[in-house]
């Protein structure tokens, strides 16, 4: 018997009949889903299962029509907010940050067939889809002596807490690339001259406080220098190789709690100072123990450069000594030119960070250089575990628990949904094929554990990303924002459930299709986290102006 | 009409109108089997307070993990020590 066929038994022995028509149309299906959920909610309403079950719904109601070639603002349009009250763009010259409040089409039809009716043309316009809530100038233009410094907003960067509706985004004057390792900077490393991160409330507009970091780098494209965690804000210095933890208050400051680098306790330096003897003593390897505590709390890599290599020490010292000891110093300085990448947390007190060498952390092609990740305890300064970028036991910790690498703050009801192979069956399916079709292990290894660590708000927690619901091809659309390749063709939804059906396509760019193939296009998509409504955006690399379309439930 | 759903606008307007609100006199037959105990060995400590873990299932397999690895290697150096206590380190070639 279908689940259907037993909802309406139930129903009729509980003396109640539904719809007259009992053929499975879309009305049908709803109805009986939403009564079968109204019992299924009584009975969870404290647990998370209310969300799952509620999330059905979506394969109801879903973002059908869509309007193409919108006449919109030439913006930048970034994301939708995780609680879905703001849209984050940028203006195109990069001067300004556009934050929209959507709203919902109003439009009534009085006539008897109203379905049959196209929408007004004035539909066709973005204002009428969503107000200007504000537009905040960050021209920020300062003539000094020397130089003229314009900063420009960093487009790539915004992060937005929840709790409080703050959000974080950045300027900066233009990088400078072939820089040399002046100041104590690494060489090889861009240098930015001035970056501001500014603490904003979105209600209404005000910049409540900003961090000013000098002659410094701060790889901010897609968030990847940066990660929030609750109220905590870690910023990756790459060029001075500091991490940077901030906390925000409710009141809107950004507090410095920490900066881990060269020292990882505050008093580090007072107490390296005022010991000066003490680094003669770990010269000279007399007293290991006590040495080896000062590591601990002076230097963060010295510290995790010995422990690995203490390591690699015990399980070679039942083999001949003398090799050991040639491998420990061939190897020593590769350790000690590590450089931290980045970084994110995994939970208030400890950092996944990823080191490498310099030349990778610079490339795309991450993958294949050496790279080394550290679980770092903040306030016990203790590097807890040491891994190569190819070790088995990471990727089979980032299998089983991927959702707990992505770090999203247990205050976020929407992030805390999103699909991954750790929490469904459809994307483990999916890794698992992956796995098989592998050349080599370790290669696929290398591949998976180079997402590690994550970027922080990078994933859309709308549910028609949700495996369980829906599926669809991964190449051309996913939970990630990031740009892809565009094709011609809709991209379809396919209900997991039998009947298995297409339930919506989405299709970027114009309606009839592009005149030239050759010109090479990007698609991004930025979905509302609930309402049946998201944004497709297709750019040609040459500056033309971008094909929004509107897809939405009608 | 008195129907489940009140006065929701539909398109139908015939829609939803067999629909009949269960009778309260009618004794409803999902009462659910009620279970229970016929002893007690069972029962909690009295001042049990049971509480979520702080550290997430993650960093508890990476601590474990970390114990786990310098546990045995600290029961082989005290094993080996002795034995080359007795040797003198031989002078470096180099």
């Amino acid at each position: 018997m279908s689940k259907l066929d037993r909802i309406r038994t139930w129903l009729k022995d509980s003396g109640q009949t539904g719809p007259t028509n009992p053929s499975k149309t879309e009305a049908n299906c709803a109805w009986y889903r939403m009564r079968a959920n109204f019992s299924l909610l009584n009975l969870h309403l404290r647990t998370e299962t209310c969300v799952h079950c509620a999330r059905r719904f979506y394969e109801n109601l879903v973002p059908s029509y869509t309007i193409y070639d919108v006449e919109c603002p030439d913006h930048s349009f970034r994301k939708f907010t995780e609680d879905g009250l703001y849209l984050i763009s940028f203006s195109r010259n990069h001067q300004d940050l556009v934050v929209y409040r959507p709203t919902w089409l109003s439009f009534s039809c009085k006539e008897e067939n109203c379905d049959a009716h196209d929408l007004p043309p004035k539909a066709k316009r973005f204002e009428t889809l969503s107000s200007a809530h504000m537009q905040y100038l960050v021209t920020n233009s300062v003539i000094t002596w020397f130089q003229h410094l314009l900063s420009s907003s960093c487009k790539d960067f915004f992060l937005y807490l929840e709790s409080n509706q703050y959000g974080i985004f950045a300027t900066s004057t233009t990088p400078i690339h072939d820089a040399s390792a002046t100041g104590g900077g690494i060489q090889g490393v861009p240098y930015i001259e001035k970056i501001t991160f500014h603490l904003l409330r979105l209600e209404d507009g005000s910049v409540l406080d900003e961090k000013v970091f000098h002659n410094d780098f701060v790889n901010l494209t897609h968030n990847m220098g940066v990660f929030l965690y609750d109220d905590l804000l870690a910023i990756v210095s790459l060029r001075n190789q500091m991490i940077h933890i901030l906390q925000i208050r409710d009141s809107g400051n950004l507090v410095v709690v920490r900066a881990i680098g060269a020292f990882c306790q505050e008093d580090d330096e007072l107490f390296l100072n005022s010991n000066a003897q003490a680094s003669g003593k770990w010269l000279g390897g007399e007293n290991y123990d006590s040495s080896l505590k000062f590591l601990k709390r002076s230097h963060l890599k010295g510290a995790c450069v010995t422990i690995y290599v203490l390591f690699e020490l015990c399980e070679k010292i039942k083999q001949r000594v003398q090799c050991l000891k040639k491998n420990f110093y061939f190897h020593f300085q590769d350790y000690v030119d590590l450089i931290i990448w980045k970084v994110q947390f995994l939970d208030r007190h400890h950092l996944l960070i990823k080191f490498g060498s310099v030349d990778g952390g610079m490339s795309r092609n991450a993958d294949q250089h050496r790279a080394f990740f550290a679980v770092y305890n903040m306030e016990t300064t203790e590097i807890v575990a040491f891994y190569q970028n190819s070790a088995e036991e990471l990727y089979l910790l980032f299998e089983k628990f991927c959702d707990h690498f992505h770090a999203t703050s247990r205050h976020s009801l929407s992030m805390n949904f999103i699909s991954s192979h750790s929490n469904n069956i459809h994307s483990l399916e999916q890794l698992r094929c992956f796995k098989n079709k592998a050349s080599s292990s370790s290669q696929f290894v290398k591949k998976m554990l180079g997402l590690l660590p994550f970027s922080c708000q990078s994933q859309s927690p709308s549910p028609y990303f949700d495996q369980t619901l829906f599926r669809f091809d991964e190449k051309l659309i996913s939970a990630t924002d990031r740009h892809r390749q565009s094709t011609d063709h809709p991209i379809k939804f396919i209900m997991r459930r039998q009947p298995c059906s297409l339930k919506f396509k989405i299709k970027p760019g114009p309606e009839a299709g592009n005149m030239d193939g050759r010109t090479k296009k990007i698609s991004s998509f930025l979905f509302h986290p609930f309402l049946p409504f998201a944004l497709s955006i297709q750019q040609t690399l040459f500056l033309q102006p971008s094909v929004v379309n509107i897809h939405f439930r009608r | 009409m008195g129907s489940m759903l009140g006065d929701w606008p539909s398109f139908d307007p015939h829609n939803f109108s067999q629909l009949r609100p269960s009778d309260p006199s009618s004794p409803s037959r999902m009462t659910p089997a009620t279970y229970h105990p016929t002893h007690s060995r069972t029962l909690p400590p009295p001042d049990q307070v049971i509480t979520t873990e702080a550290r997430n299932i993650l960093l508890r397999h990476i601590y474990k993990r970390a114990e786990e690895q310098l546990r045995p290697k600290r029961a082989a150096t005290e094993h080996l020590i002795p034995e080359h206590g007795c040797k003198q380190p031989r002078a470096s070639p180099y």
